[in-house]
Formats: C-alpha cells, sequence, structure tokens
C-alpha cells in the first residue's frame, strides 16, 4: 500500500517537473594525493615487496599475528574495517587468504597481485566434491596459493604492486621503478640459484612434507611428492607406513619442510634413507632477516644437502 | 487615511464573511500557480538530483526506466539481472569505477540492497551509528529504515522470503546490524545496505553448512566414495552469519556469473565517459548503457501532455475564480444601489463614490496577493521538507 503511495507520489510529481529538467552531467572529484601510502598486505612476501619496492613513500602493513600462517588467518571484523581504510590492500589472489572472499573490501583498493599469470596457477587435486539440496554436486576445489616460491612468479607480483603503486602516487612512479628494479635483480639471482640446484638434482626424487611447493615444483621441474605432515607433528604410524610404502616407487633422498621438524622426526627419516631440510615458505615474518634472505637460506640448504646425499652415494 | 479608502476599509470589515471569501479566493487563485511554480522548482531538485547525480547506469537490455528507477530509487520490480563479469569489464576498461547493485530482496517493505562500499562513498552517505558491514551477514542500515525498524548497531533483521509458497527458495538469512547511516533525505534512507556477497548468499549462490568431510557430519552423509561426498536433506545450512560459522561460508562455480541487477559507471572524466558509452553502442551488444538523468527528462516529456491538462484546470479554475468575484462585485453594486444614491444626496460627487467603490476592490486584491505572496514564502521555506516527507 505504502509503494502504491509512493510511487503515486512520485509519478505525480515527475508530472509536475516536466518542464523544468536539464540536467547536468556530475563527475565524482578526485581522490586525495599527498602523504605515504597506507598499503595493508594478506601475507609477509607481499609486505617485503611491497617495501622494498614503495621505500620510503608506503607505509606497509601486515595485521596478521606472527604466530599464525596468514594463509589461514581470518580476522575480525574490526581488523577488516581497518583494511578498508587503508589506500591500497594487495591481495596474493590464487585464493590465498580465503578470508577475503567473505570480508566487504573496497574493489576499488584490492590489488590482485597474481592475476597476471591466474591463468597458470595450479589446480589443487585433492578437491572434495559434495552433494546436498536441489543444485546437485559441487566442489570445494581449491588453487595451490604458494606463488612466490617461483621466483618468476614472485617478479610478476612485483610488477603488480609496482604499477599499483605508481597509479596511486604517480609523482613517486621513477622511485618505483627503481625499487622494483633492484628486487628484480635479487629475484633473478634466487632464481638462477634454484635453477641450477634443480639441474644438479635432476629427475632424482624428492619428497615435500606439505602440499605447499606447487610452484616450486613446476618452476624447477622437480620430481616431486607430497606428503601431509606437520613439522610440529610427530607423524603417526599409519603416515610411516604410507611413507615405507611410498618410498620405493619414489626413492627419495630428502624431504622439504616447511619448518624444522620434530627432533624425533628428524633421525626416524634418516633411517629410511630420508634427510630433512628446511625449505621456510616464509608466509608471515620470519623470527630473523627479511623474506630474501629466507629464500637464499632455503637455497643454501638445498645446495648443502644435494651436496652431502652425493658425497654419500659417492662414498 | 484618506475618505474614501476609510468608508472602503469600513465596509469591507462590516462585511467581514463575504470580504474573507473574495480575499481567499484572489488568494488562491494567485497562489497556486505562483506557488506551485515554487515547489515544483524546488521538487526538481529533490528528485532529480539524484539522477543527475548518477553518471551512467549499466544493466541488461530492456526496460531502460526500470533500471533507472529501482537503481536509484529501489522502487520498479527487479530488472532483468545481469552479472558480475559486467563489473570486472568496466573495471578493466580503465574508463570508470563500477559499482554493482543486486536490489531484489526485502526486509519487510524495506529494500536490501548488495553493493559494495564504494556506493557509500558515491553517495556521500555518512554513518550516525556504528560502522561499515565489514563481513558477510552485516548490514547498514539507513536512517529512516532504523526508525521503522527499531533497530541500531547490535541489532538483527530479517531478510523476508520470496514467496511463502517456494520452500525450497531463497530462505531468510538474519542480518546483524553493525551501522546505522545518518539521514540524507534520499531514497537511501528507506534500504538496507549488504555486501553484494551477502545478497548472493541469500539468493542461495553461497552457502555454509557443516564440514561434511568431518565424522561428526556422518549423519548427514550419505555416502563417501574418491573424494566425493554426498549429503542427505539433514545436513545443516546456517541461516545466520556468526564469527563461529563464517569461515564455513562459500560460493560456488564462478563468480563472474553471479547476477546483479545494475552497475553504477562513475567515468574518471568527460572523455572517458564517452568513450564507456561507445563500448555498449556495438549492435550485438547484450547491455545496455543509460543516463539517469536523460531516462528520466524522457519521461517527464512523456508525460508532458498530463502536465499540460494540469496546467490547463489551473487557468480554467482561474477564470472561473475571477469571473465569479468580478460577478460578485457587480451583485454588490446592484444591492448597493439606495446607499450609492444616499452618498449623492448627502454631497458625495459620483466621483468620490467610484473612489470608494474602486478602493473597496483595490484592498480585496491586495489582501489577496499580499496572502498569497506570505503563502509562496511559506511553501518555499517548508516546501522541501513537505517533498521529503511525502515521498520518504
Amino acid at each position: 500500500m505504502r509503494q502504491a503511495l509512493t510511487r503515486a507520489a512520485l509519478v505525480a510529481w515527475l508530472t509536475l517537473l516536466a518542464c523544468s529538467q536539464q540536467a547536468d552531467e556530475k563527475l565524482p572529484p578526485v581522490s586525495k594525493q599527498g602523504g605515504p601510502l597506507s598499503v595493508y598486505v594478506v601475507n609477509y612476501p607481499l609486505q617485503y615487496f611491497a617495501e622494498r619496492i614503495g621505500g620510503e613513500h608506503v607505509e606497509v602493513v601486515l595485521p596478521a599475528p606472527v604466530d599464525i600462517d596468514p594463509a589461514y588467518w581470518s580476522p575480525g571484523p574490526e581488523t577488516v574495517a581497518i583494511y578498508q581504510d587503508a589506500d591500497l590492500i594487495l591481495l596474493n589472489g590464487a585464493g590465498y587468504a580465503g578470508w577475503t572472499q567473505r570480508a566487504s573490501l573496497p574493489r576499488a583498493k584490492l590489488v590482485d597481485t597474481s592475476a597476471s599469470f591466474s591463468d597458470r596457477s595450479i589446480a589443487l587435486q585433492d578437491a572434495v566434491t559434495h552433494g546436498h539440496g536441489p543444485q546437485g554436486d559441487h566442489s570445494h576445489q581449491g588453487t595451490a596459493f604458494t606463488t612466490w616460491l617461483d621466483p618468476t612468479l614472485a617478479s610478476e607480483q612485483a610488477q603488480a604492486i609496482a604499477g599499483a603503486f605508481a597509479g596511486a602516487r604517480p609523482q613517486h612512479a621513477a622511485v618505483f621503478r627503481a625499487g622494483l628494479a633492484a628486487l628484480e635483480t635479487d629475484l633473478r639471482v634466487l632464481d638462477a640459484r634454484l635453477a641450477k640446484f634443480a639441474r644438479s638434482l635432476g629427475d632424482a626424487p624428492i619428497l615435500f612434507s606439505h602440499p605447499v611447493y606447487q610452484y616450486l615444483e613446476r618452476r624447477y621441474g622437480l620430481n616431486g611428492r607430497s606428503l601431509n605432515w606437520e613439522p610440529d607433528e610427530l607423524p603417526d604410524e599409519a603416515m610411516w607406513w604410507e611413507l615405507r610404502k611410498l618410498l620405493p616407487t619414489h626413492p627419495a633422498r630428502f624431504m622439504l619442510w616447511e619448518a624444522e621438524p620434530l627432533a624425533a622426526t628428524r633421525p626416524r627419516l634418516r633411517v629410511l634413507g630420508v634427510r630433512s631440510v628446511v625449505y621456510a615458505p616464509c608466509g608471515n615474518t620470519p623470527a630473523e632477516g627479511d623474506w630474501l634472505e629466507v629464500m637464499l637460506q632455503n637455497a643454501s640448504r638445498l645446495e648443502s644437502i644435494l651436496k652431502a646425499t652425493e658425497r654419500k652415494s659417492r662414498s | 487615511m484618506s475618505g474614501p479608502l476609510y468608508l472602503a476599509w469600513r465596509y469591507l470589515l462590516y462585511h467581514r464573511v463575504k470580504t474573507a471569501i473574495l480575499v481567499t479566493s484572489i488568494m488562491l487563485i494567485v497562489f497556486l500557480p505562483v506557488g506551485l511554480n515554487v515547489l515544483v522548482g524546488q521538487s526538481a531538485g529533490e528528485l532529480t538530483a539524484r539522477a543527475e547525480a548518477t553518471p551512467l547506469l549499466v544493466g541488461a537490455r530492456g526496460s531502460a526506466l526500470e533500471l533507472v528507477l529501482s537503481s536509484l530509487y529501489f522502487e520498479s520490480d527487479a530488472p532483468e539481472t545481469t552479472s558480475y563479469v559486467q563489473v570486472t569489464r568496466m573495471a578493466q576498461s580503465g574508463f570508470a569505477e563500477p559499482i554493482p547493485l543486486y536490489v531484489r530482496f526485502y526486509v519487510r517493505k524495506h529494500p536490501i540492497v548488495g553493493t559494495t562500499l564504494e556506493y557509500f562513498d558515491f553517495r556521500g552517505l555518512r554513518l550516525a551509528a556504528g560502522r561499515r558491514m565489514a563481513v558477510l551477514g552485516e548490514c547498514v542500515v539507513g536512517a529512516r529504515a532504523a526508525e521503522k525498524l527499531s533497530v541500531a548497531p547490535g541489532d538483527s533483521v530479517v531478510s523476508s522470503p520470496e514467496s511463502v509458497f517456494d520452500l525450497a527458495g531463497v530462505y531468510p538469512l538474519k542480518l546483524r546490524v553493525v551501522g546505522v547511516l545518518a539521514a540524507s533525505h534520499t531514497p537511501d534512507d528507506l534500504a538496507i545496505f549488504i555486501d553484494l556477497k551477502t545478497a548472493w548468499i541469500i539468493q542461495g549462490f553461497g552457502h555454509g553448512h557443516q564440514d561434511l568431510t568431518r565424522s561428526g557430519a556422518d549423519a548427514a552423509v550419505l555416502s563417501r566414495e574418491r573424494g566425493r561426498i554426498v549429503a542427505n536433506a539433514s545436513v545443516v545450512q546456517y541461516n545466520e552469519i556468526t564469527q563461529a560459522n563464517i569461515d564455513s561460508f562459500h560460493f560456488h562455480g564462478d563468480l563472474a556469473k553471479y547476477p546483479v541487477t545494475a552497475v553504477i559507471a562513475v567515468p574518471h572524466d568527460e572523455k572517458s565517459r564517452v568513450l564507456l558509452m561507445g563500448r555498449y553502442e556495438a549492435p550485438d551488444e547484450s547491455q545496455q548503457i543509460v543516463r539517469p538523468s536523460a531516462v528520466m527528462n524522457d519521461l517527464l516529456s512523456t508525460i508532458l501532455t498530463v502536465q499540460s491538462y494540469v496546467v490547463a484546470a489551473i487557468l480554467m479554475v482561474a477564470v472561473a475564480t475571477l469571473a465569479t468575484a468580478a460577478l460578485v462585485f457587480m451583485l454588490s453594486l446592484r444591492l448597493r444601489r439606495g446607499e450609492i444614491e444616499t452618498m449623492i444626496k448627502i454631497g458625495g460627487s459620483r466621483r468620490s463614490v467610484a473612489a470608494v467603490l474602486t478602493s473597496e476592490v483595490v484592498v480585496v486584491l491586495a489582501l489577496g496577493v499580499m496572502l498569497a505572496g506570505g503563502l509562496t514564502l511559506v511553501t518555499s521555506r517548508f516546501g522541501s521538507a513537505a517533498i521529503r516527507a511525502l515521498l520518504l
């Protein structure tokens, strides 16, 4: 009833307005500029890239607590509200940080740093399909998201960040270009070291403690198999049995761990002929050093373990 | 006061009722066109400002008027939907900032507007209390809607089912009120704003339910085989999004294909506006782009004939009123023949008598015009508020 009355009133007034309308087009005002860019990110690699590129012209914040994997962190509404007020919000993309799908974030401020290679993202193989209700089956299939483990993809993410910075602060575009160039140089060095390791490794099988190394595996053509072992948990007997079953067909000489495994795990693996090596994805702020240092340490550990296994093979 | 004027004034005072009727008639006949013009000018600002402040609208091909009324006034039936890919397409064009709208559901009679945070900045909407929505399931309520629904931050509202007979259709979702907007005296005051994704959850494109991969969900599972789980009808789906269950909410399929009723395009400049419009001019284009102000003007042009009838009616009434007033004066002269003769017999010249009678007419006209002027001033002062009260 009320709607009908309102509509009738609207039409009545429009009738009376018929002669007096000549609208001028109004465009919204241009956004304000000035001060360092307030940049909020969803993980540490993006924070590192942003700080390298933006320098003093950006203020980069990663609100996730340091003891939590930002990929699975879910901020409360108050923290989301803080994200909303940032100048830019850097997303990793590839399904990383699922909370961003459940949050109200200003679209214009979002920067999907992996958009340029979305067609090259890796779909997870262990998706669960379920069906209920009239809509039939649907899958909760995901995408591998530790994109920065491939330095070439990390470089593309850095380019996206630099582009967003230049768009927001064009007056500092030269600074951002210089920061990007320096970062890309470091990434090329890292890529070269890992490529050299991969050439030395050849087709030798390796193990990944957890399925987070997909992009590393693809970039360097590693012959890897992923388990679902957590470094801070002791594998149960079923997991050991599965490993023993796997090793004859996939005789890996070492296993990459996200963090230092428990003291009891390492010797038991050695008994099976598998050495443990930490390759930290560094999704969150490291206790020491920065992202590049952690990645270079990862590379050093790979080089060391390869030499050690080669020495053992020769002996 | 001169003699003729004094006599005229005393006469009018003595015949109060007749004078009052004549003055009121004159006042109304002057006020109607003038006051109406003032009111029209003010309501023009009230009603078309929103259309003028909305540079462009993109939607599925169909009724442009329905698209504009639905997107600007939340009044029309939901127009044909387009897909979210149009938002991406517009953003990627680099010509305009897109603001999607999905206006389909209601809380009682209040429209639920699924949109993004940019809408608040675009419309210049300020918060009177609380904050903007941050996560799924939260809503921001317009000033009048909050008043009518008696809600404040911390309270909840429930979306209305589309049809009581469609048991398998859209089910109500409990929305948590996190903010109330300050009054803007626009249709936004009556609306309830949610994130676009929350609107899609009401629609049923996204949902949250118990984790079927866990052993505790066995009662709801019909079968598990090689990564495929078939659940029965007892699977618990949530009709409220809380901090405890929000992580279970997910969407199925390609979000780019999800529906929106319109996309507000905010061009970066005039050149971008023209170029963007050009993108939608291809003959095989499935979308339409409209300038709301042009659509509203078209609507006004269409109903111009009706308005001319109103003007003609007012003019006819004016002529009739003036004729009646003239008749009253003429009849009055006839009735007052004896009085006029008496004035002449006691020494009054014909000129003086004519001056007295003319003064009476002039005073009546002057009073009528002055009162009409006063009413016009009152209209210009309070007209806007009256229009808002009428429309909102």
